[in-house]
């Protein structure tokens, strides 16, 4: 699947991400947790084609994609949920959707499509209905599913639950565990929610300051005392 | 009255038409596009070495609008996809620079002295009560309808338009998404400069080809644009027509001020309603 090997990026001259190492091996969830600042997002960009690693090397499939662009990693399968879910508040739900899958054909996007609308069929009720008017949770549902239109192989979530009610994050983690489970896709989860995160994946890196300095299976992860005090404390869960 | 609303809304059909051209290049690049008028300027002489060889006049349309097609094409792909990644001022310029050398080849070529340009449609008008119809102002009307039917099938219908308004909305997440946004600019650039090509054709006959027959049309434009809010093409088709009909009514009306009524005018926009005549800012950009 996914594998980075010792990478580092940034913006400019300021290095972010300090020779970051991840192997999917075979984990279908893969959460990435940290503090804000810690370079998570640049991470997810980094593999997504956004910002180019400086130093290391990505591979995906056995593919080397070090440096490849969006739309060609979005070709391969590799598709990037933005934080703030950028998704375009004038155009309708379904021309949403329908970007998503830009480089699919025809017949490919209207599978896609209503396979999304069976996932979220809140969805399917606004298709008309222009995206700026949806609450934040059918935003996030619809930049997941916008996400998915592309038959991603891997999905980079950032920070899906910024923003949304506990209720609605639980809905979320939940389709997401779904589609790992029954799809085959890979997700990699970058999340401050760690308590969630840690439920639904499968292993987890820690970052700080741009350097994983924690890695593991989620259960062991869980049983840690220094996630336990830092990320999983009573106090902002 | 109504001679006044037909003639304002031909001259307004003129401004719509540049008015979209600009801002169809501004709300998916954020490029000021100072070089539309010249540019149908430009193409507009195109067409005249056509008719110089007894082409018909009518038929220079498909002429310029292939021809600015390419324009569009060749200006984006040589020259503003590779100024993107130095300064956006830099682009803003790059277009101001068009104007002049677009005048300074037409100047070099043709000279400064106004040539006459036929009118693309003869005939005597059509008279219907008091109000007379000029064949040349309707069939401005007619194409400028086409073309913004046109223009609103390809936004809305076709997957590069809708993928055009995705970058004007959110260029950031098109990009995560693998849409290809230097292939959509390319084709707002060329789409720009085809309707570029005919709002220069349908002007000509109205005035005189001469190298600044178009830099007024720039500039009611632009007013047009502001008018509708400066990001929604609807917006700016409204604006140019309004502006036309208001233009012709205080020409006719209180001719003093009619060269500075379009100035005042934004003056009273931007002070106002700074968003344009329709509504806020972010609710439609197309």
């Amino acid at each position: 699947m996914l594998k980075l090997i010792n990478v580092s990026a940034g913006y400019g001259p300021i290095e972010v991400l300090h020779g970051i190492s991840i192997d999917f091996g075979t984990d279908k969830i893969v959460a990435v947790l940290g503090a804000n600042g810690a370079g998570k997002s640049t991470l997810v960009k980094t593999i997504s084609g956004v910002v180019k690693p400086t130093k290391g090397s990505i591979i995906f499939n056995d593919i080397d994609i070090t440096g490849k662009d969006p739309s060609e990693l979005a070709k391969l399968g590799i598709v990037h949920v933005p934080e703030g879910r950028h998704i375009f508040p004038n155009l309708t739900v379904k021309e949403n959707l329908l970007m998503g899958g830009y480089f699919r054909d025809k017949k490919e996007n209207e599978e896609m499509l209503s396979f999304v609308f069976e996932l979220f069929p809140i969805l399917k009720e606004r298709e008309n209905q222009s995206a700026g008017t949806l609450s934040g949770g059918e935003a996030q549902m619809l930049a997941i599913g916008r996400g998915l239109m592309g038959k991603p192989k891997l999905i980079l979530l950032d920070e899906p639950s910024l923003g949304l009610a506990p209720k609605v994050i639980s809905e979320i983690f939940h389709v997401i565990k779904k589609l790992s489970d029954e799809q085959g896709l890979n997700v990699l989860l970058v999340e401050q929610n760690a308590k969630k995160a840690l439920d639904i994946a499968d292993s987890a890196y820690v970052l700080v300051l741009g350097k994983v300095v924690l890695s593991g299976r989620t259960d062991e992860l869980k049983e840690n005392e220094e996630v336990k005090k830092l990320y999983l404390g009573g106090s902002h869960v | 009255m109504f001679n006044i609303i037909f003639r304002g809304l031909a001259t307004g059909a003129i401004y719509s038409l540049t008015a979209t051209g600009i801002v169809l290049i501004l709300s998916t690049t954020n490029v000021m596009n100072f070089a539309q008028g010249d540019t149908g300027m430009l193409l507009a002489y195109v067409a005249f070495l056509f008719i110089a060889r007894r082409v018909p006049p009518i038929l220079t349309l498909p002429v310029v609008v292939i021809a600015g097609i390419l324009l569009g094409l060749v200006v984006d792909r040589g020259l503003m996809s590779k100024a993107k990644k130095s300064s956006h001022l830099g682009m803003v310029m790059i277009t101001l620079a068009f104007t002049m050398i677009f005048e300074g080849i037409v100047a070099t070529f043709f000279g400064n002295t106004p040539l006459l340009f036929p009118p693309l449609i003869s005939g005597d008008p059509f008279i219907i009560g008091s109000t007379v119809f000029d064949r040349q102002n309707l069939l401005t009307i007619f194409i400028a309808l086409v073309i913004f039917v046109v223009l609103f099938f390809v936004l809305y219908r076709t997957k590069i338009g809708i993928a055009a308004r995705s970058i004007a909305d959110d260029e950031y997440g098109a990009y995560v998404l693998g849409v290809p946004i230097n292939r959509i600019t390319n084709f707002i650039w060329a789409l720009s400069f085809g309707v570029a090509g005919i709002a220069g054709l349908v002007t000509a006959p109205r005035l005189s080809l001469e190298p600044t027959f178009m830099v007024v049309v720039q500039l009611k434009a632009f007013i047009a644009a502001v008018l509708g809010g400066m990001n929604s093409v609807m917006g700016a088709i409204l604006g140019g027509l309004i502006l036309g009909v208001l233009e012709n009514f205080i020409a006719y009306y209180i001719p003093a001020i009619k060269d500075s009524f379009s100035l005042i005018l934004v003056v009273l926009i931007l002070l106002f309603l700074p968003n344009g005549i329709f509504g806020k800012r972010e609710t439609r950009r197309f």
